[in-house]
């Protein structure tokens, strides 16, 4: 074997990734890819998913895009927990050794965060947002696809270390010095700060996509408190990307620096301080934590007054409290490392900044009771997620007030209490609420609704589930176990509570895969909705038809009301019947394009070079990035023009216009 | 191929929202036949910039003052740039950009004085 | 009552032209609104820097490494560079396609220049062994500087196309918006550099 093949497959495939689990996992995904390849080249899918797909730039095919990502996310790090679990019930025989389950557990956290909370997030923020707002798309819709391309490659380069390279291991978090190149000199951490780099640009991209699509692109009339409650969660997501994804950028790219190029930044030796890595890590990660909670606050505060049949309970105070929550926010990231050492001072100011967000948080749950207070309320799958989620909520939220007690969390700090606290907040707070916008809005995405029976029982699932997996570990972490180890000795008490919790894991595993066949019966034998209102809604996504056509709005209406459409409807004045064909106009929607593609390959490109330092794919790759921004600049094809003629077939097809 | 319509007026509801609170966003223009708020701009900043300069080649103040001093002439040259050049108050409808680009500023300061305090490892016995 | 529909956005003349349009004017919105992403980027790196900045190591500090001819040198060709962008920026909204390529070309000799000096200033940095391997304050002011630097490389060849478009289109709506962005983007950096300037060549020198 010629000595440059021997570097490579050893470079490539060291044995960390050819243990029989990754071999195993790598001839299914393998024979998958050649399936699909095999039937979309049998039906002659490929010209349709180029033109259709991967050079969109409709929101609400990024959105189904999105959508469908996060799932697939889901899945992987659903995989990854359970093996995590798997592991813990049996301490006497583990399943996967310590650095196979160092692996493990860094993919399931990162993943879950950035690959599927995130993801998840912008489809809906694309599916819904432009209608919510009357707008014809967002306010930059190449942009948009950008940002979806550079997630989707920045996620496809991370994924891709668990076949080739190595998976990082450091946590989701990366604190050096266990990412320090002496300490951690494979593939693996480069895999995730690249990937990461690159999904965060896109993040960024889409937070100023959005803020400005809620500033600048609401329909007349629709002033700042008439808008709905999830576009003010949009938009104040979107604030929050913009001052958080910085810090984050600035501390993964000099980790990265750290490593590739030998500077001091975060290193034991030259003066370099570790500790400031967890100060810029956490400048981004509290935040974040609203970054994904809000939407779910969104969410409810949509789905609640639409299945309470009632207006929402002290609108006024819900965007105050969300506002609130944006700006303190930014104010407690040090109680993700009181342990520290920083001092009195600043622990007791950030210990008392973290208790006040519970004030804004609790004037929202109780803004959701008095709704639901006296309202007619139908227990869909939606409403039963939001059911759920305010006593889970609760409880996520007291127990992140007791770690925020610094002495206390001297005792929390790393033990799996904190384990169960975050899983409580985010699994109760955004996954519950992210599943109930999917089961909300899954009419309008694709013009069915998801068999409502169906989602009970994977509803039911994992909420029991959820609580056999983390109730018992908010016990284990009161007896000392911490979190992160792979195994433990059997007489300190903790196997009981680990084998329940273990159970509970795979009951919510249970509650996925119903989930998944609810999805895909529904895709086929799902309830047809046909009015595109079908939960008699409040809010103008529901003056559209499910799915809203290209160009969303024949003619966008003059809002009056906070719940726009209820307004209508309560006038007699819908879309459905006020368009006269004299109202039909020629429109202008933003042209495909396939740069957004080729951009993220780019961006896929240099990150693959890096990751093992091969300088010439990193040059390449940014030629290709330079290439691509060059061509962006001097791309000066108009809008794509819709004639009349063609919006006036549309509608009259869909019943929405007298021929 | 259709002209495009023509709208004099703003649409209604930034006109709504111009008139209650958020009337300090609505947006200004200057008319002008000379440069000369360019003019004066570059001065102040020259003037600004030498100003720090000669203080602190010459330590005119204690260290503590100087440095108040001369972040103090930097934070007024950041004023002279947005203000003078950067239109800061233009825009088409309401202009958005103050309030984040305000809220950047403050968060920005937090974070540099937050940061050091922080990690100065110093607010007592731990 | 019928409902009522709201007309199309169209052109506004009573607005400058890179306003005009709707959909441009949008993407100036978009662009302060990267502009706040970036003060938080540049803010993330003077945090590090000041954090940083007595940490030495065995490598030099700032009073022994800086001189203060380069960089006042610096700093006055990008005052100036920032001051005939402003006047490009007013030559365009005079409708002088002229002006705008005269002083737009200038403003990019200026920040080449700029960009030399701060090349040549690294250099003789590293041929005295003050790399950034060396410790944590070099690691810091090298990438801080760094990042600006590179900014106003990018704003450089960024503007180069610019005039292109300019040459080939004239003063449009669009090309106006692009180069009303590049002003701001221009600016913003000129900003940034005086807090450098201030931070780390001037408080460098206060003991």
């Amino acid at each position: 074997m010629p000595p440059f093949a021997r570097y490579l497959l050893h470079t490539l495939f060291p044995p960390d990734v050819l243990r029989p689990t990754e071999v195993g996992a790598d001839v299914l995904i393998l024979a998958t890819g050649v399936i699909i390849m095999v039937v979309m080249t049998r039906r002659h899918k490929w010209r349709h998913l180029w033109t259709e797909w991967l050079t969109t730039v409709d929101h609400k095919k990024i959105a189904v895009m999105y959508l469908i990502a996060a799932i697939a996310m889901l899945f992987r790090g659903g995989v990854d927990a359970l093996m995590i679990r798997t592991n813990l019930a049996l301490p006497g025989s583990p399943v996967i050794s310590a650095s196979e389950y160092n692996a493990v557990f860094t993919t399931h956290g990162t993943i879950m965060i950035f690959f599927m909370a995130m993801p998840f997030i912008f489809a809906l923020f694309n599916a819904v947002i432009p209608l919510m707002i009357g707008s014809r798309d967002v306010a930059f819709p190449r942009l948009n696809a950008m940002s979806f391309w550079l997630f989707a490659f920045g996620a496809l380069l991370f994924n891709m270390s668990f076949v080739i390279g190595g998976s990082p291991n450091a946590g989701w978090t990366a604190y050096p010095p266990l990412t320090e190149r002496v300490f951690n000199p494979g593939p693996g951490e480069n895999f995730y700060f690249l990937s990461l780099l690159i999904a965060g640009i896109g993040t960024t991209m889409t937070g100023i996509n959005f803020v400005v699509t809620s500033l600048r692109m609401r329909a007349p009339g629709m002033t700042l408190m008439k808008m709905p409650m999830f576009v003010w969660s949009a938009l104040a997501t979107s604030t929050l990307i913009l001052f958080a994804f910085p810090p984050l950028t600035v501390a993964l790219l000099m980790s990265l620096i750290d490593r590739l190029f030998g500077s001091s930044f975060f290193t034991l030796g030259h003066g370099g301080m570790p500790m400031m890595y967890v100060n810029l890590f956490w400048l981004f990660g509290h935040p974040e934590v609203y970054i994904v909670v809000l939407p779910a606050f969104g969410i409810f505060s949509e789905v609640v007054p639409t299945f309470s049949r009632k207006r929402l309970f002290g609108y006024e105070t819900m965007v105050l409290s969300i506002v609130a929550i944006m700006l303190l926010a930014y104010g407690t990231w040090v109680h993700h490392f009181f342990t520290m050492g920083a001092g009195p001072t600043v622990n007791a100011f950030f210990g008392l900044s973290t208790m006040l967000i519970a004030i804004p948080t609790g004037v929202k749950i109780f803004n959701w009771i008095f709704t639901m207070w006296g309202g007619r309320i139908r227990t869909t799958v939606a409403m039963l997620y939001q059911l759920a989620f305010i006593p889970t909520f609760v409880v996520g939220g007291a127990s992140g007030i007791m770690l925020a007690t610094i002495p206390a969390d001297y005792q929390f700090h790393n033990s799996y209490f904190l384990v169960a606290h975050f899983h409580n907040v985010l699994i109760g707070g955004t996954l519950f609420g992210l599943l109930s916008g999917m089961y909300y809005w899954w009419p309008k995405m694709f013009g069915r609704k998801l068999d409502e029976r169906q989602g009970k029982w994977a509803f039911w699932l994992f909420l029991t589930g959820f609580w056999i997996t983390f109730g018992p570990q908010y016990l284990l972490g009161l007896k000392g176990m911490t979190r992160r180890m792979y195994t433990y000795p059997l007489g300190y008490g903790w196997h009981t509570l680990n084998v329940i919790s273990t159970l509970g894991a795979f009951v919510m595993g249970a509650g996925f895969l119903v989930l998944v066949y609810n999805i895909v019966y529904s895709m086929r034998n799902g309830e047809r909705d046909l009015t595109g209102d079908p939960w008699d809604g409040r809010t103008l996504e529901w003056a559209l038809p499910s799915p809203a056509p290209e160009y969303n709005f024949a003619r966008i209406p003059v809002v009056y009301e906070r719940d726009a459409y209820w307004d209508m409807k309560e006038k007699g004045q819908t879309l459905a019947n006020s368009l006269t064909v004299r109202d039909v106009h020629d429109l202008e929607l933003p042209r495909n394009s396939s740069l957004p593609f080729f951009l993220g390959l780019s961006f896929f490109v240099v990150g693959f070079g890096m990751v093992f330092s091969w300088w010439i794919i990193a040059g390449l790759g940014f030629a290709g990035v330079a290439a691509c921004l060059v061509a962006v600049g001097f791309d000066y094809r108009g809008p794509k023009r819709v004639d009349a003629a063609f919006i006036r077939g549309t509608e009259v097809a869909l019943g929405r216009l007298r021929a | 191929m259709a002209e495009p319509l023509i709208n004099r007026a703003d649409p209604e509801s930034e006109e709504a929202e111009a008139e209650g609170a958020l009337a300090f966003l609505r947006p200004r223009f200057a008319e002008e036949r000379f440069p000369w708020i360019q003019v004066w701009g570059y001065g102040g900043s020259l003037v600004l910039t030498l100003g720090a300069y000669f203080s602190v080649v010459r330590h005119v103040l204690a260290p503590q003052f100087l440095v108040a001093a001369i972040l103090a002439m930097a934070a007024g040259q950041a004023a002279l740039q947005l203000g003078v050049f950067m239109h800061l108050r233009e825009s088409r409808g309401l202009s958005w950009q103050i309030v984040p680009l305000a809220l950047a500023f403050f968060t920005a300061l937090g974070m540099i004085g937050m940061s050091i305090w922080i990690m100065a490892f110093k607010s007592g016995v731990s | 009552m019928s409902l009522e529909l709201a007309p199309e956005p169209g052109r506004r003349e009573d607005l400058p032209l890179e306003l005009s349009d709707e959909q441009e004017s949008v993407k100036i919105t978009g662009f302060w609104m990267f502009l706040v992403t970036d003060v938080l980027i540049f803010a993330s790196l003077f945090s590090a820097y000041a954090v940083y900045r007595p940490r030495v190591a065995t490598g030099p500090g700032p009073l022994e490494l800086f001189h203060f001819g380069p960089a006042l040198l610096e700093t006055l060709l990008l005052l100036t560079s920032s001051f005939t962008v402003g006047i490009a920026i007013y030559e365009m909204r005079k409708g002088r396609p002229g002006g705008v390529m005269a002083w737009t070309i200038a403003t990019l000799a200026l920040g080449a220049a700029f960009v030399f000096l701060e090349i040549h200033e690294f250099a003789s940095y590293a041929a005295l062994g003050a790399t950034w391997h060396q410790s944590a304050f070099l690691s810091a002011f090298y990438v801080l500087v760094g990042t600006h630097g590179a900014h106003v490389s990018f704003g450089i060849l960024w503007a180069v196309t610019l005039l292109v478009q300019l040459a080939r289109r004239g003063l449009t709506p669009v090309t106006a918006r692009k180069l009303y962005t590049f002003s701001l983007y221009w600016h913003f950096l000129d900003v940034v550099w005086v807090f450098i300037f201030t931070v780390v060549y001037l408080m460098g020198k206060i003991a």
